[in-house]
């Protein structure tokens, strides 16, 4: 009998080391790191001097915000343009909105290689499916593997120069001197300072690799945000990690973090994307850079200053109120904002743990990162 | 195996007949299962899931609208290539772990049902060994059917449609050459994705004398995992159940290849080898065996 029971050992024994190391192995990987200590200004400069530009990893996606789960299907083929080159600005406007909710809901996987600025892929890791992003120097590439759809799109070479330019011009109108990094993080730390305590968290581990935790926690009591936590890898200063965390939901609301993340330089091949044969090619003209003429002409059809979006409160809980003649008609008129939103106390509302707005029923908009009930009485 | 089945008894020392006798049981067990009637019929059925495939495609006079059907579909007409991958997407839920079921609740159960598990035992192998001789089958009989599902995909494939370079799921086009590497990557993927319900059945099929009831237990098991794993309040469970990776076998048709979702799959499949055949172990060794 005792024999029969030494024998029956492994059966119990085998299970409980499996589901130990299953366990203990992820424990181990996120075990406390003890760096240097840092004030948030020492980190916020090893941000600032990091130099890469070239890294390839993983990246891992996923939203916990409450959002009810859509029919994005049928958003989808309502949006796709019957003949491709002359696409209606609606529905086109409808598919990225589509995509944006679709990628603020659930958690998603994306590759990403970079080789300098101009030369860069990523990859968004569908099931049995993938779309890709590739950009090389002048030629930006979109090709959707699921409707094997290839989008071309060509950046002048000129429009990098102007931005440039542009970025030198506001530099120079700046009231204070921030050629010093250490100049800019001060600037940035004294900006968030009277909304915000900034700190540094506890070290840990992001894609095995040690980081520093940048927590930036908001003062204000009335808003959805509890915390915005930065991991920024203590080698390199490249934030690996963001995680959002909203008031009253201990998982991350928002989450968008490494991985694994390697700094060698991809392979160079990748980064010369051929449409398949077999692909619909579209190209696509960026539109045309405004110039001075059409520009006075939009200053004219500018929007009244009684139509523009006017922001109440300050930092975290201000709140950004739509007057009713600036919503776009598509959006009030979208079947898909009755399947967002509910019907409240004056209107209709989208609430989510980090954001919520408030459709009034005189057609304002209010929204803003703030409970509920502080966008109705700023709406009455 | 049958009650035919002859085991050269035990002649020199008892160790090296002991070896020579689990080789030699390994080598019947093998050839007693792939000469079976009933794993022909099934090699045939799985060899036929691609060329029905192929033959509608071939045969429908209209063109399907890409993401139509089921995945790579659309591209079949296109690329004989892509049959054996659409096809594995077909077989992967229920065909291919309702073959794997049939095999793998048979092996100690069929014995047991049939009456030749003593004598099996009467024979110098020991019980442990007699296990490893069964699971190995189950397991050659996972790769032999992923094969079979993979060379006849390729075969019809070519027959019927152009054959090219093969665009992968990042829009980069690859050769031919390497399209087939990738096939049978893929098969290597599935075959080793599908040897942990191997174990499971082997596991079941030592607690019956049943078999009918061993196989039909290991295809409600498979089917139960996968039912678990699309109930999203059970995401913490879904990375360890045996089937979430079943159909990662898309992230070897990406470019640059992701042999992530491989060697998790692995390691899931570690697990449950190791716990099933703990199990299976500590059950047969302490099994009355009367029949």
């Amino acid at each position: 009998m005792s024999r029969n029971s030494l024998k029956w050992l492994p059966a119990l024994v085998v299970p409980v080391v499996v589901v130990g190391a299953i366990i203990a192995v992820p424990l181990q990987a996120g075990a406390a790191v003890d760096l240097p200590d840092k004030t948030p200004e020492q980190v916020l400069l090893l941000v600032n001097d990091s130099t890469v530009s070239t890294f390839s990893g993983t990246i891992a996606q996923s939203s916990d915000l409450g959002l009810p789960s859509l029919d994005l299907g049928a958003g989808m083929t309502g949006a796709a343009p019957t003949d491709g080159s002359t696409a209606a600005p609606g529905p086109e406007s409808a598919a990225v909105l589509t995509t944006a909710l679709e990628l603020l809901s659930g958690s998603h996987e994306f590759r990403v290689y970079v080789s300098d600025p101009s030369t860069s892929r990523i990859q968004v890791m569908d099931h049995l499916a993938e779309r890709d992003l590739v950009r090389n120097g002048s030629d930006v590439w979109l090709y959707d593997s699921s409707s094997n759809a290839a989008t071309h799109l060509s950046v002048p070479a000129q429009l990098s120069a102007t931005a440039a330019a542009k970025f030198a011009e506001l530099e120079s109108q700046l009231p204070t001197d921030l050629s010093t990094p250490a100049q800019l993080a001060e600037r940035f730390l004294g900006d968030l300072d009277p909304s915000t305590t900034v700190s540094v968290g506890t070290d840990t581990r992001v894609a095995g690799r040690g980081v520093y935790q940048l927590v930036l926690t908001p003062k204000a009591t009335d808003t959805l945000v509890a915390s915005v936590s930065i991991a920024v890898d203590a080698e390199t200063g490249l934030p690996l990690q963001v995680t959002v965390l909203a008031q009253g939901q201990a998982a991350p609301a928002l989450q968008v973090g490494f991985t694994a993340i390697d700094f060698a330089q991809p392979a160079a091949d990748l980064f010369n994307f051929v449409p398949p044969a077999t692909a619909t090619v579209t190209e696509q003209a960026l539109p045309a850079m405004p110039d001075a003429a059409s520009r006075d002409h939009a200053e004219a059809t500018a929007p009244a200053a009684g139509d523009l979006p006017t922001v109440t409160g300050t930092g975290w809980s201000s709140i950004v109120e739509i007057p009713a003649a600036a919503v776009p008609a598509e959006l009030s008129g979208n079947p898909m904002l009755e399947q967002l939103t509910q019907a409240v106390d004056g209107g209709r509302a989208l609430t989510t743990s980090l954001l919520s707005v408030f459709l009034a029923q005189d057609g304002r908009v209010f929204a803003g990162a703030v409970p509920l009930p502080v966008l109705q009485a700023a709406a009455g | 195996m049958s009650s035919s089945e002859v085991v050269p008894p035990a002649t020199a020392t008892a160790d090296s007949s002991r070896r020579g006798a689990g080789w030699d049981l390994l080598g019947s067990e093998i050839s007693v299962l792939f000469r079976r009637r009933r794993t022909w019929a099934m090699l045939v059925a799985i060899a036929l899931i691609p060329i029905l495939l192929a033959v509608a495609v071939r045969l429908s006079s209209s063109t399907l609208a890409p993401g139509q059907g089921p995945p790579f579909l659309d591209r079949v007409a296109q690329n004989g290539l892509f049959v054996s991958f659409t096809a594995m997407v077909v077989a992967i839920p229920l065909f291919l772990p309702l073959t794997i079921g049939v095999v793998a609740g048979d092996t100690i159960a069929g014995e047991a049902g049939l009456g030749t598990l003593r004598y099996l035992l009467v024979a110098p192998a020991g019980r442990v060994r007699l296990l490893l001789v069964k699971y190995t089958g189950a397991a050659l009989f996972c790769l032999v059917a992923t094969l079979t599902l993979t060379v006849s995909g390729a075969l019809i494939g070519a027959a019927l449609f152009p054959v090219g370079p093969v665009t992968l799921l990042s829009g980069d086009t690859i050769s031919v050459t390497e399209s087939l590497l990738r096939s049978l990557l893929v098969a290597a993927y599935v075959t080793v994705s599908l040897l942990g319900l191997s174990m499971i059945g082997l596991f079941i099929s030592t607690l019956t004398d049943v078999p009918v009831g061993a196989m039909a237990a290991t295809i409600v098991v498979s089917v139960v995992a996968q039912i678990l794993d699309v109930i999203p309040q059970l995401d913490w469970l879904h990375p360890w159940l045996f089937s979430h990776y079943w159909l990662g076998f898309a992230d070897l048709l990406r470019q640059p290849i992701d042999l992530g979702s491989f060697g998790q799959n692995a390691i899931v499949q570690v697990c449950y080898l190791a716990i099933f055949g703990a199990l299976a172990y500590s059950r047969f060794v302490t099994k009355d065996i009367l029949s």
